[in-house]
């Protein structure tokens, strides 16, 4: 096999996930009517906002070997506590601040803080006593759901301040203000994993922990760092949450864990951490939202969507698999 | 030292006999298990149960089930073992729970069932508001609404169902397209938001609203659905009443949402009746007596009792709202319990 030959095969193989989406949107034009539009497109990057950004702190956890379950009833808390305290109508108390766009950054702030203190919680207790992260994720999923229920009673906070809900309404070259902030948040993590020694570590560390530990790298603090992160990125997917629907439900964001891992194994984050690219992770988010899209549109029952994204997982998983092995046979 | 012991026993024995004399004897406890806690409908049938069964006598608590089948099966074992004056079930599962309906029953307990039918196996009294009705008023709304802008009944309807493994949602679907089906000029595209999802039924709105723009109506299965669809339109730049819409259930939102002009009909699952016809006949299920089928007024709705082969069933009826009753205290959207106390019936 010639070097330009193995350079190609090893462009194709890093960049499957966005060459299947290219496929699966082709396909689905071909076979729905109304589905070749920029407004579906549109659609589909707008849908994969929230939980694009949840897999970008998932997969922040993921790269580094460990697991963070916690990602969806954090999310779920921050967009709560901002529909409880800007929201009119419900359980809402309708706090207004004045001016009015400081309501923006106080209710970012508080959601990232949330997601951020909950993440610390989990990094201390995973990082600096040892304990399981898929236990201690799992215990926070649940504990934090509880306090989700708990404070809103099971009660909804509805009609969210004009000033918040403005990014979910406004748009930018047509696609909304909400999509923006992923593509945006994708870009600075994406520059951060690749450019930064940050970043570097964090591959490192899920590439071997203790050799990297042996390297002089400060394994505990980034570890840390990556389950404070993972938390405040849950924070504010879940103001985004919160944005698109104009409140908060007890129930906002259920089963959003589950898409979010979808998307990062499909995005070729390896489970067992050390290898991956958020730019792949958003092409999966983004090839989920396109099969959800297509869904909704031929009206198929929608526990088909399950199947397929179990489909899907496993393929991406045999495919990693397959990737690794073809891998060494190049070396 | 002494004094002071004496002092604080004083006190104790003054404060068991102050309660004592203060609280009025119980008829029993009554364990409601309550299928989750996520929506306002269970959440206010949690607090309406125990204000109307507490008006007639009886302590309430309640377990919930958190949507899980097997939690609730294991809550039922529990409950059955403390032996309480009887046991209301609001199932996860109809056909999960039959054993332990049989099992409640075979040690002696009265078993209610609550707002979700069990027809497999007799109960001592089922309270429901007929969620096939509901779909029936929302297809009668429908109808009127598509006429009043095309002067028959046609176009085309998105109907978002809620969980598709919720038999609640899957009646009221049923009963909406059996009332529909005599209208062949209308459409209806039905598709589930898994897990009573809202942000699931903004995205299924704002999808359909692009390939399918000449949608008329959406009718969504629960209030807080409809919030997330109101925002799914308002994000597409649509303002109230540029697509009409309904929803079901009659919680809180729902009665917002049409004092802003978006929703157009709310169809009222009647909780504060379906809670007080459970309290009004507690003593004849308690004391084991028979239940006469018939009409009977249930804060104010005529509600049929009939004898069915499960057991005596009360159907009361849910009712529409719209801009014109909107603020009629006697719906639970507005949250004021009737103030009138439950009477027992004789």
């Amino acid at each position: 096999m010639t070097p330009r030959t193995r350079r190609v095969l090893e462009f194709v193989f890093d960049n499957l996930v966005w060459f299947m989406l290219i496929l699966v949107l082709a396909v689905f034009s071909m076979l729905i009517p109304n589905y070749f539009q920029i407004g579906i497109f549109t659609n589909i990057i707008e849908a994969s906002s929230v939980l694009g950004v949840m897999s970008i702190g998932l997969a922040l956890v993921i790269i580094t070997g460990h697991m963070d379950l916690s990602v969806e009833s954090v999310a779920a808390l921050a967009a709560m506590a901002v529909g409880i305290l800007f929201c009119s109508a419900g359980i809402g108390l309708g706090i207004r601040l004045s001016p009015e766009w400081l309501m923006i950054p106080v209710s970012l702030l508080l959601a990232c803080a949330i997601g951020a203190l909950i993440g610390l919680a989990n990094g201390v207790l995973v990082v600096k006593l040892k304990m399981s992260a898929f236990i201690i994720t799992l215990a926070s999923f649940i504990w934090v759901r509880g306090i989700v229920l708990a404070v809103s009673g099971g009660r909804s906070a509805q009609d969210l301040a004009p000033a918040i809900r403005w990014f979910a309404i406004e748009r930018f070259l047509g696609i909304p203000l909400t999509a923006w902030i992923a593509i945006a948040c994708f870009l600075i993590f994406s520059i951060m994993m690749a450019k930064t020694p940050f970043g570097r570590h964090l591959v490192m560390i899920g590439g071997n922990e203790t050799a990297t530990f042996r390297a002089g790298i400060r394994v505990t603090r980034n570890l840390l760092v990556a389950f404070v992160m993972a938390g405040a990125i849950a924070g504010l997917s879940g103001w985004l949450l919160a944005v698109r629907t104009s409140g908060a439900t007890a129930n906002l964001g259920v089963g959003l864990l589950f898409n979010a891992f979808a998307a990062v194994v499909i995005g070729g984050i390896s489970l067992k951490g050390g290898v991956g690219s958020l730019p792949g992770v958003y092409a999966g988010v983004l090839l989920l939202s396109s099969i959800n899209t297509a869904i909704n549109l031929m009206g198929l029952p929608a526990n088909f969507t399950q199947v397929i994204h179990g489909f899907l997982v496993l393929a991406a998983v045999l495919l990693d698999t397959f990737k690794q092995r073809l891998r060494q046979r190049l070396a | 030292m002494k004094r002071l012991l004496a002092a604080l026993l004083g006190l104790l024995m003054l404060s068991f006999a102050t309660q004592a004399s203060a609280a009025a004897p119980s008829k029993g406890t009554v364990y409601y298990l309550v299928p989750t806690l996520l929506d306002e409908f269970q959440t206010g049938s949690v607090s309406a149960l125990g204000l109307f069964l507490g008006q007639v006598g009886y302590d309430m608590k309640t377990l919930n089930a958190d949507n899980k089948t097997e939690l609730q099966q294991s809550q039922m074992n529990d409950v059955i073992a403390l032996k309480p004056a009887a046991i209301i079930l609001a199932a996860v599962d109809f056909n999960a729970l039959k054993p332990s309906i049989e099992s409640a029953r075979a040690a002696g307990i009265p078993v209610v069932e609550f707002d979700r039918q069990i027809t497999s196996t007799p109960s001592d009294f089922t309270s429901v508001a007929g969620t096939v009705e509901i779909g029936h008023i929302a297809a009668e709304h429908a109808q009127k609404l598509l006429t009043g802008k095309y002067g028959t009944v046609k176009g085309k309807i998105l109907q978002v169902l809620g969980d598709p493994g919720d038999p609640y949602t899957l009646d009221i679907q049923k009963g909406f397209e059996e009332k529909m089906k005599a209208f062949p000029s209308v459409t209806i595209i039905s598709l589930p938001a898994l897990q009573w999802e809202a942000s699931a039924a903004g995205t299924i709105v704002s999808d359909q609203m692009l390939a399918n723009p000449d949608i008329d109506l959406i009718f969504l299965h629960a209030a807080h659905l409809s919030v997330a669809a109101v925002a799914s339109l308002e994000a597409a730049g649509k303002k109230p009443g540029d697509v009409m819409l309904m929803s079901s259930n009659g919680a809180p939102v729902g009665l917002d949402l049409i004092r802003k002009g978006w929703l157009n009909t709310e169809v009222e699952q009647p909780l504060y009746a379906q809670a007080a016809a459970v309290a009004m006949f507690m003593d004849k299920i308690v004391g084991k007596q028979a239940i006469k089928a018939g009409e009977y007024d249930v804060v104010g709705l005529k509600s049929v009792v009939t004898i069915e082969a499960w057991g005596p069933n009360i159907k009361i009826p849910g009712s529409a709202i719209t801009k014109e009753n909107v603020d009629n205290p006697a719906f639970w959207g507005n949250q004021k319990p009737p103030t009138a106390a439950i009477k027992s019936v004789e």
